[in-house]
């Protein structure tokens, strides 16, 4: 080919930069190196090849099991049984992840409280639930993924149906 | 709003300052008089908060929860007024609109009992001047004088007045058509159990009820573990402990008395599965009953589940009629170096309507050396011999579980996404279920016989098992299962000596053991 300049918006795109952006090995090692998965998430929502690079179960992989020193050999090969690491995080890891963690429970008081429905004009409303967050925690780790990983397995097995049957 | 008390933390408009000044005078005589009628100990006694920052609202509800009684007369009410009894040992007399008998609810109903288990309440009196008197437009009040009367009629029970029970079993029906969501609910619940246990109508039997497959207790069940945690909460900590306590056996076999759906194996499998060294052979043996369970195909799925994960596995069921008491060793196909785990959620407590059974089955559990037994077991004294205590108890307790599930569905979509509407309304009809049992059943068929975790240590104890100590991972990771659910904030988690306790705000309600 030639040296062609193309136009992207007002800027002329060098060669170099095309070759990087359609280049799927290099987005590949671009994308890899995303720290969390809501920005993989996006970059997935950009175009069709994105798209394709952004879903490669060896990112989300990473995403998964990057805070996981102790994972284990077999995870891979579980996980891929189960529905794969992608589906792992926006299913399960996501929705553990986006919550800020609960409020420390309350002293409690010496005796028993009634019930909140015989309690009208009593306690006060419990404290408002933190502002809503679409980040995701800061610190987080091997238990997060473990849970998420029994919750996949649940989810799993709820949905062996009669069809699957063999 | 007024700066000077802003500042001090009351919100009061300027225009009001007038009336707030004459309802504080008005706040202070009714106080005066009501210590005069010698009633200021049950004030002491039934502390109430009231949030005074709104002073204008806070004096109002002051003032109505405490102005003085017309003496000691007890001046026929109609029913549907907003007014009540007098506080004193006086009956009142409430009309029933529809011009049937006249009903007097005894003094002491009124008067709450010293015990902390009772529902506290303020005391409700005559209605402010003010206020007009209009039908049922203070649920409140009508909120209070249903719990008088659910009581009251316990004890109406408890002391075989049946005449006087019959009576105020028809007013509750009324009186709970007036308030809405869980109230309501446990009131219609308890109410219908109530009435049976008067009529001497026996609930149906599970398996009659059933007759479409969506009634079965295990498929309510299901419904239960999708609506809220709890089941969640007592598969993930009992399988923690199991998974802790298989560490380094290369054979396993897990005892399951609670099979219903199999949901609790599925979590347990992974977590074999990605041991560190590699899963052991696992074998799973499940006990149904065939009085209570749907069928069910759940081998081959955790089966396919296990091949899928790579776990060597084997599944074997059990049906027994109606309780795990039929079981004996002889059905169980124990085998050497295995090691064993015994699983129970929700059921043992059922033997303790037959005596003796539940000695024959902690035997058998013994005889299993197993290297752990789960058990997971709600957190209630519901297995009592008098009515009324058990009554009490179970009105508190399930109010509390079903304000729990009410938060739930106001939350509306949970965070996990699975709990639905349906899933919501069977859960009420499994915990109605229960509620029927335990009030207006007695004998063999009283089966839902809950007790506390500490009425269980005992009994364990004295069998010969020792405690296993729940770990922190346990903890952990039902902290993080909580914070899954919308309307979570209610929920605690609390450690009990070894034990975890799953509860609403402070009321724990379902409490994990282990034991070898």
């Amino acid at each position: 080919g030639g040296r062609k300049k193309i136009k992207v918006g007002e800027t002329e795109m060098s060669r170099e930069a095309e070759l990087v952006l359609f280049d799927e090995n290099l987005l590949y090692e671009v994308f890899r190196r995303l720290e969390d998965g809501s920005s993989l998430a996006r970059t997935a929502c950009v175009c069709r090849r994105w798209n394709k690079t952004a879903n490669d179960e060896r990112i989300w992989e990473l995403i998964c099991t990057r805070r996981c020193p102790h994972a284990p050999t077999q995870l891979r090969s579980v996980v891929s049984a189960l529905g794969g690491f992608r589906q792992l995080y926006s299913s399960h890891l996501w929705p553990l992840l986006k919550k800020p963690p609960s409020p420390p429970p309350p002293p409690s008081p010496s005796s028993s409280a009634p019930p909140s429905s015989f309690s009208w004009r009593s306690l006060p409303p419990p404290p408002p639930p933190g502002p809503s967050t679409n980040k995701t925690k800061a610190r987080w780790g091997e238990d997060e993924v473990n849970l998420s990983l029994s919750l996949l397995t649940i989810n799993y097995f709820k949905n062996i149906s009669c069809k699957n049957r063999s | 709003f007024d700066e000077a008390f802003a500042v001090l933390g009351y919100n009061v408009k300027s225009s009001d300052m007038a009336e707030v000044a004459e309802k504080i005078q008005q706040l202070d005589e009714a106080m005066g008089s009501f210590e005069r009628e010698g009633l200021s100990q049950l004030l002491a006694s039934d502390a109430v908060h009231y949030n005074p920052s709104d002073l204008c609202s806070w004096l109002e509800s002051m003032i109505s929860g405490l102005n003085p009684l017309s003496g000691f007369e007890s001046s026929p009410d109609p029913f549907l007024d907003s007014s009540t009894a007098s506080v004193n040992s006086c009956p009142p007399r409430i009309d029933l609109d529809f011009g049937s008998d006249l009903i007097s609810i005894p003094g002491e109903a009124i008067y709450p009992r010293p015990p902390a288990k009772r529902a506290r309440y303020p005391v409700s009196v005559e209605p402010p001047p003010a206020a007009a008197r209009s039908l049922l437009v203070d649920s409140q009040e009508n909120g209070i004088r249903l719990v008088h009367t659910l009581v009251a009629c316990a004890e109406a029970i408890q002391q075989e007045d049946a005449e006087l029970a019959e009576a105020l079993v028809k007013n509750i029906g009324f009186l709970a058509a007036s308030q809405a969501g869980a109230m309501r609910k446990v009131a219609a619940y308890f109410a219908e159990a109530l009435a049976r246990r008067i009529y001497g109508l026996r609930p149906p039997a599970a398996a009659a009820a059933a007759g479409d497959s969506g009634f079965t207790d295990d498929a309510l069940q299901m419904n239960f573990y999708e609506a809220c945690p709890y089941l969640k909460f007592a598969h993930f900590t009992a399988n923690q402990a199991i998974l802790e306590a298989f560490a380094g056996k290369s054979r396993v076999h897990v005892i399951d008395f609670t099979m219903k759906q199999g949901m609790q194996w599925p979590a347990l499998l992974h977590a074999l599965a990605l041991r560190p060294g590699g899963p052991p052979a696992v074998r799973l043996t499940g006990v149904r009953y065939s009085s209570r369970d749907g069928s069910a195909e759940i081998g081959w799925r955790l089966a396919r589940l296990a091949e899928d994960v790579e776990v060597e596995f084997k599944y074997e069921e059990i049906t027994v009629a109606d309780s795990i008491a039929e079981l004996d060793s002889s059905m169980l196909d124990v085998r050497e170096g295995e090691a064993v785990a015994v699983n129970s959620v929700f059921e043992l407590h059922r033997l303790l309507s037959r005596p003796g059974s539940i000695d024959g089955v902690l035997k058998l559990v013994r005889e299993l050396k197993p290297e752990i037994l789960t058990v997971v077991e709600q957190e209630a004294n519901h297995g009592g011999n008098i009515f009324l205590d058990r009554f009490n108890e179970a009105l508190h307790y399930y109010s509390t579980l079903f304000d729990s599930l009410e938060s739930g569905a106001a939350a509306a979509a949970a965070a996990d996404g699975s709990a639905t509407d349906e899933d919501r309304l069977m859960t009420e009809v499994y915990l109605g279920r229960q509620i029927c049992d335990i009030v207006a059943c007695e004998g063999a068929d009283r089966v839902e016989r809950h007790e506390t975790l500490a009425q269980w240590r005992a009994r364990f104890g004295s069998r010969g098992f020792t405690p296993v100590r729940l770990g922190s991972n346990v903890y952990k990771q039902a902290i993080l299962l909580l914070g899954l659910f919308a309307g979570g904030d209610g929920y605690r988690v609390e450690e009990n000596d070894g034990c975890l306790m799953l509860g609403w705000h402070t009321r724990p309600l379902i409490a994990t053991s282990a034991w070898k």
